[in-house]
């Protein structure tokens, strides 16, 4: 694996497709409806009184995978929706792949599912076409019922058995989309009911028989070690059972999350830190130097024409520098992990992005071979990324190996959360136009500085796709420029990276959307006509090696400038900006914003945003995402994680303000019509929110904003 | 350690802790109610919000001393048979998307609609605006409180 583009392609090789005979997990409980006598694959199982057990092979964070991925299963075998109960794959040999990210859960595996629901449907046929004596092009279904000639019917209860022991198709024919039934429909998240009647869900809510609680005091200095420390003053605090060493820190093992809390409290006020080589680390040092990494050498992701002499020979040059700051993830449940070590094997239970990674990682940590460690998937309250990471289920097998027999939950308060967080890494970014005679864009530059977060994944390797993983929406500029330069230079940074809800191409397409801007006001050309015409007739090109269809780009971004009334006389102090982008070259993302600044105050007052994501699976799911990525993508304008003598300055919502209800713009959705591959919508709606919010800015005040966040004296 | 009474869902429950014990986590680890979520501990989120009395309340920041001797309602108790109106309108307006912090805003908002039948989109955004969602269902939230208040849930 070089990139995170090759990592998407190995999650998305998702389970091992059609596995027969497998049983699911867990077991019948007394009234519990009777065991799934029909289950031809990985995927469902269909029991003797009709309903269908389907297994969700994605983590849910809020995407809408546990409505998504069954609907899709339920549409190819003709399900009754209402009698659709959900299963949660945990890692094993059926289950090799389960990593939730980059929004691909739809794309990876709505084939896989397809044929899974449409080979049982046609095994579920062939044996009511047996009993009939029927040929089976003779029956339809619907509903998760079989219908014959001469009105004979049978439910797929009824048929179960016998449909177990019809031969599993090779190849089952699939719907053409225009038939679908299920796919398509607005249709509301399965788990909504236990969600708002406060249902045990979560990795918080987990609770065994025997459980104990930890909480973990770690240096707040990343690499920093305890040297000394008295516990006595932790093991006084009721409740509080004992205090152990593991890798990251000292855990304070107690009956309740209180008292390890309260005993960690007491234990700090003992403890001497070596705080190691990282106790100096601060952002202003480090912008010093991605600012003189930018001067220096970069890696290239990509090159086409020749940038340099173009810019040299260019009329007029414009530049520019952004700037984007570090970045938590904040998710509304903190990390946490629950985890037992047996004489004979372990389990985790956790809301993780990564279940197998998660598996092995913690298994190695204590000695066990991987399928001797379960992981039991929670709902996870809030991902973005986050819970990709395997530390805070790692840490937990720790703790439970070292604290001794019984189940643990490792609980992170909110300051934890944040000062331990995997940061969405800062950036610069230094971009330049050369314009030929006519005020056309000859070459572009954008070379970008900072913190790489493919090494952080990559546990500090350095691969050879990390300038084009780091400059993902940089390189992949969809514009008709003769000459480009975008390359990527790497600073070291001393703090863990991870990927944050729309990743690097946030910040990329931040700085590319904004610039473009700016060179379009240069220019006296109007922003969406430059964009329009820099996109031009084409249709598919190659960018990277993918398939990027820049007239499905152009008329979302001519649809999203329509509904917003592009050009409109606008109220004293308004203005409107919009963005485009093919994220990761395969949702087609406009938006135009509409805000206003009033008295230093800024305020988002609508977003519309168009999208071309192929086919649609859950429309209602859809507008969620988008409402959700308008919220990341104005959220991020005003916060920001800075460091001081190696550690966050900020640790809770109050240093780290995240968007509140009555900031949250009016979000209009509108989707293009498609029968194209569905591709994601979990992150596409976030990176051109920013862009067209600051372009809007400069619409209304002519203040060009190039630094995050939006400080209170940029708009006085 | 002292045990302290208090009425939690209508149940007279005994609970024997240190008084300081913020009331969230006995409901969750006392009680096995789970459902008051924790999400920053200092009462900037809203994710813990039950009722006290009739008022809604950050239980991170009510000491079970301050909680003994009054009656706690919480998400699990908010509808004892089947689903509060306002759960009904958060299923239709499909206002979760992970979920976390809604029990929290279904409290508040019930409590709202108690004081203000029929509240204004500024009523709604001086309580829910007290609290953090991080998936953005802040417009769902809204449209749900509004669908209750005309008594549109079904």
């Amino acid at each position: 694996m070089t990139s995170r583009r090759d990592f998407l392609k190995i999650a998305g090789s998702a389970g091992a497709g059609l596995v027969l005979g497998l049983r699911l997990q867990g077991k019948a409980r007394p009234g519990a409806p009777a065991e799934p006598v029909f289950h031809p694959n990985a995927y469902l199982a269909i029991r003797p009184d009709g309903s269908a057990l389907l297994t969700v092979p994605k983590s849910e964070m809020g995407q809408g995978v546990r409505t998504a991925l069954p609907m899709v299963i339920a549409e190819e075998l003709d399900l009754d929706w209402s009698r659709v109960e959900l299963h949660q794959a945990m890692p094993g040999p059926e289950f090799l792949h389960l990593g939730t990210g980059g929004s691909t859960s739809v794309s990876t595996t709505w084939m896989i599912l397809r044929k899974a629901g449409a080979a049982a449907r046609e095994m579920l046929v062939a044996a009511a076409a047996q009993s009939w004596g029927v040929a089976p092009d003779q029956c339809r279904t619907e509903k998760g019922t079989v219908f014959g000639p001469g009105g004979r019917t049978s439910t797929y209860g009824e048929l179960a058995e016998a449909a177990a022991r019809q031969p599993v198709p090779k190849a089952p024919r699939l719907k053409a989309p225009q038939a679908f039934r299920i796919l398509g429909r607005p249709t509301r998240r399965l788990d909504g009911p236990r969600i708002v009647t406060g249902k045990p869900l979560f990795g918080l809510d987990v609770r065994r028989p025997g459980q104990r609680f930890a909480a973990v005091l770690r240096c707040p200095v990343v690499g920093g070690t305890p040297k000394a420390w008295d516990a006595s003053k932790a093991l006084a605090v009721p409740g509080v059972h004992a205090v152990v060493q593991v890798p990251t820190g000292l855990a304070v093992i107690a009956e309740g999350t209180w008292p390890a809390l309260q005993g960690r409290e007491a234990l700090a006020a003992t403890v001497r830190w070596d705080e190691g080589p990282n106790a100096a680390f601060n952002s202003r040092d480090l912008e010093n130097q991605m600012r003189s990494a930018l001067q220096g050498p970069a890696d290239p992701a990509r090159k086409a024409g020749a940038a340099a002499p173009a810019l040299a020979a260019a009329a007029r040059v414009l530049e520019a520098e952004y700037a984007f700051p570090f970045q938590s993830h904040t998710p509304m449940e903190p990390m946490n992990a629950t985890a037992e070590v047996r004489s004979d094997g372990a389990t985790l239970w956790t809301g993780t992005q990564n279940p197998n990674t998660a598996q092995v990682r913690a298994a190695a940590a204590v000695g066990l071979k991987p399928e001797r460690m379960a992981v039991n998937v929670t709902l996870l309250g809030g991902g973005f990324g986050r819970r990709s990471g395997t530390d805070f289920s790692t840490e937990a097998i720790q703790v439970a190996k070292a604290a001794g027999p019984g189940p643990i939950q490792v609980v992170w308060d909110r300051s934890d959360d944040i000062r331990h967080d995997q940061f969405h890494p800062a950036t610069l970014h230094h971009l330049k136009a050369g314009l030929d005679g006519h005020g056309r864009i000859a070459a572009w530059s954008h070379h970008i500085a900072g913190g790489a977060v493919l090494r952080s994944w990559l546990e500090g390797q350095k691969s050879p796709g990390q300038a084009e993983t780091e400059a993902n929406g940089a390189w992949d500029i969809p514009y008709d420029i003769p000459a480009l330069d975008i390359a990527f230079a790497e600073v070291q940074v001393p703090v863990p990276l991870g990927w944050w809800r729309a990743i690097e191409i946030v910040p990329n397409v931040f700085a590319r959307e904004c610039f473009l801007d700016e060179v379009a006001h240069a220019t006296g050309k109007d922003p969406l006509a430059l964009r329009l015409e820099l996109l031009g007739r084409r249709g598919r090109v190659k960018l990277g090696g993918e398939d990027v269809d820049i007239a499905r780009l152009r008329r979302v971004l001519e649809l999203a400038a329509d509904k917003a009334g592009w050009g409109r006389k606008l109220p004293a102090g308004h203005g409107l900006g919009l963005a485009c982008h093919a994220y990761d070259r395969r949702t087609y993302m406009a938006e135009v914003a509409e805000v206003s600044v009033k008295k230093g105050q800024l305020q988002v007052h609508k977003v519309v945003a168009a999208v071309d994501c192929g086919i649609v699976l859950n429309p209602e799911g859809l507008a969620g995402q988008v409402e959700g990525g308008v919220a990341w993508g104005v959220s991020a304008l005003f916060s920001q994680i800075t460091f001081e003598k190696g550690r966050t300055v900020q640790e809770n919502f109050d240093t780290f303000p995240v968007l509140r209800s009555p900031d949250m713009p009016r979000v209009e959705v509108h989707t293009v019509a498609s029968l194209e591959a569905p591709s994601g919508m979990g992150e596409p709606p976030v990176p051109v929110c920013l862009p067209a919010v600051l372009n809007a800015v400069f619409a209304a005040t002519g203040k060009r904003l190039r630094r995050l966040p939006i400080l209170p004296a940029d708009l006085a | 350690m002292p045990a302290f009474q208090l009425t939690v869902n209508g149940r007279p429950r005994s609970v024997d802790a240190d008084p300081d014990t913020p009331l969230l986590w006995i409901l969750r680890d006392n009680l096995g109610l789970t459902g008051t979520k924790f999400g920053c501990g200092v009462g900037l989120c809203g994710s813990c919000t039950v009722h006290q009395g009739d008022k809604a309340v950050r239980a991170c920041q009510v000491p079970l001393r301050e909680a003994a001797g009054t009656a706690i309602v919480t998400i699990e108790g908010l509808a004892p048979r089947g689903l509060h109106p306002v759960q009904r309108a958060w299923i239709e307006e499909d206002v979760a998307q992970c979920g976390y912090c809604q029990p929290g805003m279904i409290m508040s908002a019930t409590a709202l609609l108690a004081d203000h039948p029929h509240p204004t989109d500024a009523q709604i955004d001086a309580v829910i605006g007290e609290h953090i969602c991080r998936c953005g269902s802040y417009p769902r939230i809204r449209q749900a409180i509004h669908r209750a208040a005309k008594g549109g849930a079904r």
